[in-house]
């Protein structure tokens, strides 16, 4: 059943980075998490898209193993289920952890503490990530609700 | 200085970071800026409506004179305004990235107080997507606008204090002898925005007027007219799309040929029939590196369609360059502002012989060409074998009924001949050689007998026209023939003769299918000075060229048109063809002069 986390993680992660793409392409928002994660390591655009990158897909692995902690207290596993971990996942992201967490622990992201200093900052994405677009909620919950539905299939055929 | 709200065309000059570019106009004022690439929608189009288009004005409040130059060798503008209070200099410049997190898109603008208290005041009028509506907002005190997946944000240190309206977000500032203070426009697109910091943006500043000199340092040319070739060369840099190597025509779309007229078309494209004046500039400039970029770029277009090439490509490769008319006024109302270009469906014949006669060039610099590009180039001269035949739209892209224009033909069998070559010189397949030049040979026997005319004595525009047309100099610069045959002689006689108007000269006096006139294309002009030279007529095109060189705007910059009788520019500007021409000619005249 470990395996259909990690298999699902990694899928959902994929599916995921997918459609935040488009929908970047599409013009619905400026949310580009690998680069996001990769500025927190390194201030150089092209390295910073490649350990992005790895971190997302660690974080991705991370997170289905939670996901899969879940399952395991609740006694059962499936798409639904997934989809739902993946709605209240999505939230939490839009709402404490990229809007939150990410600018404390972030070296080069703007929060409303800062002064002027030596450093450039990256734009704070705000609550529900809007700050990137009026359409970036929409997109991250319908992407983490994949990466859920992805992530709970797996473990369950596991 | 503004007629209707509108600047000579001639009053603005190009800032640019090899991904986009902007025109500043000398009131201070930048009139145009595609983000986040040269092809993409504007954010500042009031060069094509005052109105809606939308700007970033950066001037004194009290009335004043404005002096400009790039910094030396750069692409750095640095404009110094003279007012009552006393005087302040601008430095405006598109940032090249460097170490570091830099913004996606960085526009520097810089003011020094030089003496005086001089009160100035700046206003961004952000308008994404051809003049959409674009509000900002403030956020931590810093006026941000978005739409879509772009968004830009005004940063400014000792500029006035931020104030939004409905127009944008602006401030009024005062100088003092020695003062600076810096305005940025941080720009993003499918990110979130890079906040810099000021040390960090000035050191920007200062590090891409460095690396714009080193640029310039690198180019190999010390003939006569110096500042005008490296300043095209410059000029021609500002065209070059990095993430590709493609050099697009223009900085803009749909300034007018004609004041009030229609003949407006959208430049932000690469034709493939540039190549061979491109990389011979190229090559003679030692830019080896954008040269192999650009013929790396042509060859990896053109493989969809290949064999067939399109006329135009977008910079980054793709076909689709559908034409739409705009909701824009116009520059001084000259409708419709079109972007996309219909000229991509046309059979032009002639840029069969400029592809294979750059593959030509680029062979000698690199000393070959690889397997696929010579497979290539001789499918290519297969095609012309095929097509020559054919009427076409021609070099200047007529909308009427298709020729069989002369130049085309003659370009044909400069493709054919120059693909011999290249096979006898063992570079490409060698089994159709004798097909190449057979076809060629009934190339010239059509060009000698149905395109020549006793009574102009000279080459005609078509075949069964009279006329001449200012693209037959391409038959000595291409080298159709030797450049000091009679035929080629008389024709460039007939040119000067007819089409010659002072030291400009237009492209021809006949029907194109378009309502209205033009007025005289720069690059033929230097078309001109260069056929002289090759004719060892270096004393005449030495005057022509110190004449054609002095009608530079004070940056030293060409549109693609100047009106004869008022010399005005025409036509999009900066203009990739006319610094091509600009460059070729000059570097002939000094190689027929040694």
């Amino acid at each position: 059943m470990i395996w259909g986390a990690i298999v699902g993680g990694l899928l959902g992660t994929v599916v995921l980075t997918t459609m935040l793409r488009a929908a970047s392409e599409l013009g619905w928002t400026r949310m580009d998490l690998p680069f996001l994660l990769g500025t927190a390591v390194t201030a150089d655009r092209v390295r910073a898209k490649a350990a992005g990158y790895a971190l997302h897909f660690v974080f991705g692995i991370v997170f289905a193993l939670a996901y899969y902690a879940v399952f395991a207290v609740v006694g059962r596993a499936g798409l639904l289920l997934g989809a739902l971990l993946g709605l209240v996942h999505g939230l939490f992201a839009g709402t404490a952890l990229v809007n939150v967490l990410l600018p404390v622990v972030h070296p080069r992201m703007g929060t409303g503490f800062d002064a002027a200093g030596s450093a450039p900052l990256l734009e704070p994405p705000g609550f529900m990530l809007r700050n990137y677009g009026r359409q970036t909620p929409l997109a991250t919950l319908v992407s983490h609700i994949a990466y859920g539905a992805i992530v709970g299939g797996f473990i369950g055929l596991a | 200085m503004r007629s209707g709200g509108y600047l000579p065309i001639r009053d603005y000059a190009a800032i640019g970071d090899g991904r986009t570019a902007a025109l500043v106009g000398r009131d201070g004022a930048i009139d145009w800026l595609c983000l986040p690439d040269l092809d993409s929608p504007s954010v500042f189009a009031a060069l094509l409506d005052e109105d809606r288009g939308g700007r970033f004005v950066l001037a004194p409040a009290v009335p004043f004179d404005a002096v400009r130059r790039y910094l030396p060798d750069t692409n750095v503008l640095e404009t110094t305004f003279t007012t009552g209070e006393g005087s302040v200099r601008l430095t405006d410049a598109l940032t090249l990235p460097t170490g570091g997190l830099s913004p996606y898109r960085e526009l520097a603008r810089r003011v020094d107080g030089v003496s005086g208290h001089v009160p100035l005041s700046w206003r961004v009028e952000a308008r994404f997507d051809y003049g959409g509506p674009s509000p900002f907002v403030l956020r931590g005190g810093v006026p941000i606008a978005a739409r879509g997946a772009d968004a830009l944000a005004v940063l400014s240190w000792d500029a006035g204090t931020v104030e939004l309206d409905a127009a944008g977000a602006r401030g009024v500032f005062t100088t003092a002898p020695g003062s600076s203070s810096l305005l940025v426009l941080s720009a993003a697109h499918q990110e979130p925005l890079v906040f810099s910091t000021r040390n960090e943006a000035e050191a920007r500043l200062r590090a891409t007027a460095e690396r714009w000199r080193d640029w310039a340092a690198g180019r190999a040319y010390d003939g006569p007219w110096r500042d005008a070739v490296v300043r095209s060369a410059l000029a021609l840099k500002l065209l070059v799309f990095a993430p590709s190597g493609a050099i697009a025509a223009a900085v803009t779309t749909s300034l007018p040929e004609e004041i009030g007229g229609g003949r407006n078309w959208d430049y932000r494209f690469s034709w493939p029939r540039d190549a061979a004046f491109t990389l011979q500039a190229l090559l003679s400039l030692g830019c080896g590196r954008e040269a192999r970029a650009f013929f790396s770029w042509l060859l990896h277009a053109s493989q969809l369609t290949h064999p067939r090439l399109h006329v135009l490509y977008r910079l980054d490769g793709r076909t689709q360059a559908d034409e739409t008319e705009l909701q824009l006024a116009g520059y001084r109302g000259s409708q419709p502002v079109r972007v996309g270009n219909g000229a991509a469906e046309q059979l032009q014949l002639d840029v069969y012989g400029e592809v294979v006669a750059a593959a030509a060039l680029f062979a000698r610099f690199a000393g070959g060409l690889d397997r696929d590009h010579a497979r290539r180039i001789a499918e290519i001269a297969d095609l012309v074998c095929d097509l020559w035949h054919e009427p076409d739209a021609g070099i200047w892209e007529v909308r009427s009924e298709g020729a069989h224009f002369t130049q085309s033909k003659m370009m044909c069998a400069v493709a054919l001949d120059r693909a011999a070559d290249l096979a006898e010189a063992g570079h490409l397949p060698a089994n159709r050689l004798e097909r190449w030049r057979a076809e060629s040979g009934r190339v010239r026997e059509f060009v000698e007998t149905r395109c020549w005319s006793e009574a102009q004595a000279s080459y005609t525009r078509a075949a069964g026209d009279d006329t001449v047309d200012a693209s037959l100099l391409l038959a000595v610069l291409a080298g159709y023939d030797e450049a000091g045959s009679p035929r080629l002689r008389a024709t460039v006689d007939a040119v000067r003769r007819e089409l010659a108007d002072g030291a400009l000269v237009r492209r021809y006096v006949g029907h194109d299918g378009l309502a209205g006139e033009d007025g005289a294309f720069v690059a033929c002009s230097f078309w001109l000075a260069e056929a002289l030279a090759r004719q060892g007529r270096v004393g005449e095109a030495t005057k022509l060229m110190d004449e054609l060189v002095a009608l530079g705007n004070d940056v030293g910059l060409y549109a693609e048109e100047i009106d004869p009788g008022t010399g005005d520019f025409l036509g999009n500007f900066p203009q990739g063809l006319s610094h091509l021409a600009l460059i070729n000619a000059a570097t002939a005249i000094a190689g027929a002069a040694r």
